[in-house]
């Protein structure tokens, strides 16, 4: 009797350890074997036409995944295994990179310019392999299908600063009279297509190139805009707008200085031209008072994200420091582990492991699909998937070089969807 | 053709035969089953590579014939490839017509565009003729680039390519209609160079004042060299578009154009396999040191400074082809000459 007591006792005493370490258990869930690993394509423009934003850009991504796997632990677990590849700014490069990564099972790849998911972006579409893109353009995710935007597009730049611009720089009477230099690719279309589509209905005058929708323009390789400044001139304009990348913008503002248009004229940069590169380009006498977007905090921000992006900066590549270009591609790589924690949590590490079309469309319905108000520290505005719209942030903020240093004027600005392919001009 | 110690030809037929011997045969054969069976052995990404190495050839094949065979220096092949690329991606994509529509059309109006840049060459030559195609690439880029047929800079896209119902979406389905539209590329100016037009184009090469003087309509085989040399940029570009899937006119640069004619010089100017030798060595080149040397190099060796294997490949590159010209002038096919000669005269060396 003695002894049946005992057992009862122990039996009870069994199972309420059971359940009281029932959750404990639950919570950790499977554990990362040796072996397994979460891939992630990188492709960055870290030598060529545009080193002077994809070497950092590059350094950035891979310095992000460095902290996650060490400090943090990987992701739920698993590490990242970046599959990094240096793309040269050159688009038959990257299309066999992009087939690599899908061979050696990536789960989903990035960019760090427009250019580079242009070359990409039929390619993934086609396979269903998703990409983030950093420097985002309306033609590379309208109408949205697999790639998305990690920022806001270089046509809600324009929006942007030609609302901060109606609000609180014009003074006069009448239209203001902008006109857009812009780089003859995606960067400096996706300025001029926004324009095209909304500065009517802003209250502004584009100055056209000759026929309606033919911006000025020039390349990234451009040795001096004297003659194109020359006509832009001739026309009077209030603001001078251009979207494209720093070192063609540093040269046009220079010889916007040397022509005596500026200061006069309002200059506003979209934000693949804005950064620290373009200062020191440009030198911070010439460059001063220039206005310019860009998705992310400002270097040194006092947000929560900040810290860790400055210390490894400092610690890894110090030649990085104080560029922007650095803090967006390090909130990219933060957006990417978000993305592959809320697709291990909710469709398991099994139905990622393969790194096929069934592990990508997972990575896109439960992963990115999944991302609501993921604040990235703070670093850039909230990130939220919306239907129908592949821009993950839509949040810009304006920024001015003043006394030598950009310079936030605003806080963050909403800009709204424009669904381009309604209109007939955009491309197809 | 040197033949083989003991063999002769007793036919003209014999004399004009491209492969000769049996071992010709069984070597070529050999060679195309291995090169048909490559799916099976390959990844997507290489046969990515591959078809990039097909599209690639099929264009140096076409600058070969105008500049290797003909004379006629051309620095603007990468904007007849575009004007074939956007061709194709017009026709299927916003006329909605066939691949094949899409592609001889893409082929014919790069030529007709060829014909038009071409038609300078009657009156200069060497430098000056160069210059004249370096504008035919600007403007035809410019054009792409504002015309709103061509999209005005924005993207156009391609679909698939697909011949009677049968679509080719799998990289290893690409692979056998670019390679097989490669394949007989190469075969087509191997026998035009063994032609009378051919043999003009040399003619006028190797001096077109004696090339008129003996009755070779100046004219009408230059032209004729532009129109062929541009229609097989179109082919390659219309491919291109297909493999591709989008494009934009800065994929179409004039670093691809001093690219191409780098190709044909290294592999061999004026002969059959250089374009071959050159765009493989060229192509190959690239992905090794893109996707295999510089992520090594940054993960591997730590010593390194950050950035310097990125800085060190476009070195790297030209270094290489810069040797290359020094120790090889004549390109890869006098190289594979040599090989071929020794080879033949061995274990005796004459």
């Amino acid at each position: 009797m003695r002894n049946r007591k005992t057992l009862i006792v122990l039996a009870v005493a069994c199972l309420m350890l059971i359940i009281a370490v029932m959750p404990a258990l639950s919570a950790c869930g499977p554990q990362a074997q040796p072996g397994q690993v979460l891939k992630v394509g990188i492709i960055t423009p870290t030598s060529g036409p545009a080193a002077e934003k994809g070497a950092p850009m590059g350094d950035a991504n891979l310095d992000a995944i460095q902290y996650i796997n060490d400090e943090l632990g990987g992701v739920e677990g698993y590490k990242i295994e970046p599959l990094w590849f240096d793309s040269n700014y050159d688009t038959a490069k990257v299309a066999t990179i992009v087939k690599n990564l899908m061979d050696q099972g990536a789960l989903l790849f990035t960019t760090s310019s427009s250019k580079e998911m242009q070359a990409a972006m039929e390619i993934a579409n086609r396979a269903e392999f998703p990409g983030l893109v950093c420097f985002n353009a309306p033609s590379l995710h309208r109408p949205p299908q697999h790639i998305y935007g990690q920022t806001p597009d270089y046509g809600d730049d324009w929006s942007a600063f030609a609302t901060y611009y109606m609000k609180n720089i014009w003074k006069g009477s009448g239209k203001p009279k902008m006109a857009l230099l812009v780089l003859n690719n995606p960067t400096g279309y996706g300025a001029r297509d926004a324009a095209r589509a909304a500065a009517s209905g802003l209250g502004i005058e584009i100055l056209w190139d000759g026929a309606e929708g033919k911006a000025f323009e020039h390349t990234t390789t451009t040795t001096s805009e004297i003659e194109s400044l020359t006509r832009i001139k001739a026309l009077d304009p209030d603001v001078l707008y251009i979207s494209s990348t720093p070192a063609p913008t540093a040269l046009i503002v220079k010889n916007a200085s040397e022509l005596g248009m500026f200061p006069g004229v309002t200059i506003g940069l979209g934000h693949a031209s804005f950064t620290k590169a373009f200062v020191d380009l440009a030198t911070p006498a010439v460059a001063e008072g220039v206005y310019g977007v860009f998705p992310t905090v400002n270097w040194g921000d006092d947000v929560p994200g900040m810290a860790k992006a400055v210390e490894y900066a400092q610690k890894l590549h110090s030649k990085d420091v104080g560029n922007l270009d650095y803090v967006t591609a390090w909130a990219q790589s933060l957006v990417v582990a978000e993305i592959l924690k809320n697709a291990v949590k909710n469709a398991g590490y099994d139905a990622l492991a393969k790194g096929d079309v069934t592990s990508w469309r997972a990575i896109e319905t439960q992963g990115i699909q999944k991302l609501k108000d993921y604040e990235v520290g703070g670093l850039q505005g909230p990130i939220s998937y919306d239907k129908g719209d592949n821009r993950l942030s839509k949040a810009l903020r304006i920024f001015q070089v003043k006394s030598g240093a950009i310079t936030p004027v605003t806080d963050w600005i909403e800009a709204p969807l424009v669904k381009y392919e309604d209109f007939d001009w955009f491309g197809k | 053709m040197t033949l083989p110690c003991g063999i002769r030809n007793y036919t003209y037929a014999e004399d004009m035969a491209i492969v000769r011997t049996g071992t010709h045969w069984v070597l070529l054969i050999g060679f195309l089953i291995l090169l048909f069976t490559a799916p099976l052995y390959f990844n997507n990404y290489w046969l990515g590579v591959f078809n990039l190495i097909g599209i690639t050839l099929i264009a140096a094949v076409g600058l070969n014939i105008l500049v290797g065979y003909c004379g006629q220096l051309s620095i603007g092949h990468a904007g007849f490839i575009a004007v074939g690329a956007y061709t194709s991606a017009i026709l299927t994509n916003r006329l909605e017509m066939p691949f094949l529509v899409g592609l001889i059309g893409a082929g014919l109006l790069s030529g007709l565009v060829g014909l038009l840049f071409g038609l300078p060459s009657v009156r200069v030559k060497g430098f000056y003729l160069a210059i004249t195609t370096i504008a035919a690439q600007f403007i035809i880029i410019w054009v792409i680039n504002h015309w709103g047929l061509t999209g005005g800079g924005n993207l156009i896209t391609a679909p698939y390519p697909s011949i009677f119902g049968l679509e080719f979406r799998a990289e290893s389905s690409q692979f056998y209609l670019i390679i097989g539209i490669a394949v007989l590329g190469v075969f087509f100016a191997k026998n035009l160079t063994r032609t009378k037009v051919g043999r003009a184009f040399i003619a006028i090469r190797d001096n077109d004042l004696a090339a008129e003087v003996m009755g070779v309509n100046l004219l009408y085989y230059k032209l004729l060299a532009f129109f062929i040399g541009c229609f097989f940029a179109g082919i390659a570009g219309a491919l291109y578009a297909h493999w591709l899937g989008s494009l934009n006119a800065e994929q179409f640069s004039f670093t691809e154009s001093i690219l191409y004619v780098g190709m044909i010089i290294i592999g061999g100017l004026g002969t059959n396999i250089g374009p071959i030798f050159g765009v493989v060595f060229i192509r190959v080149l690239q992905q090794v040191l893109t996707i295999q040397l510089v992520p090594f190099l940054e993960k591997s060796v730590t010593v390194l400074p950050s950035g310097f294997a990125t800085g060190i490949t476009p070195m790297l590159f030209g270094l290489v082809i810069v040797l290359f010209l020094i120790l090889e002038p004549r390109g890869l096919a006098h190289r594979w000459s040599l090989f071929k000669a020794s080879y033949r005269l061995w274990p005796f060396s004459y």
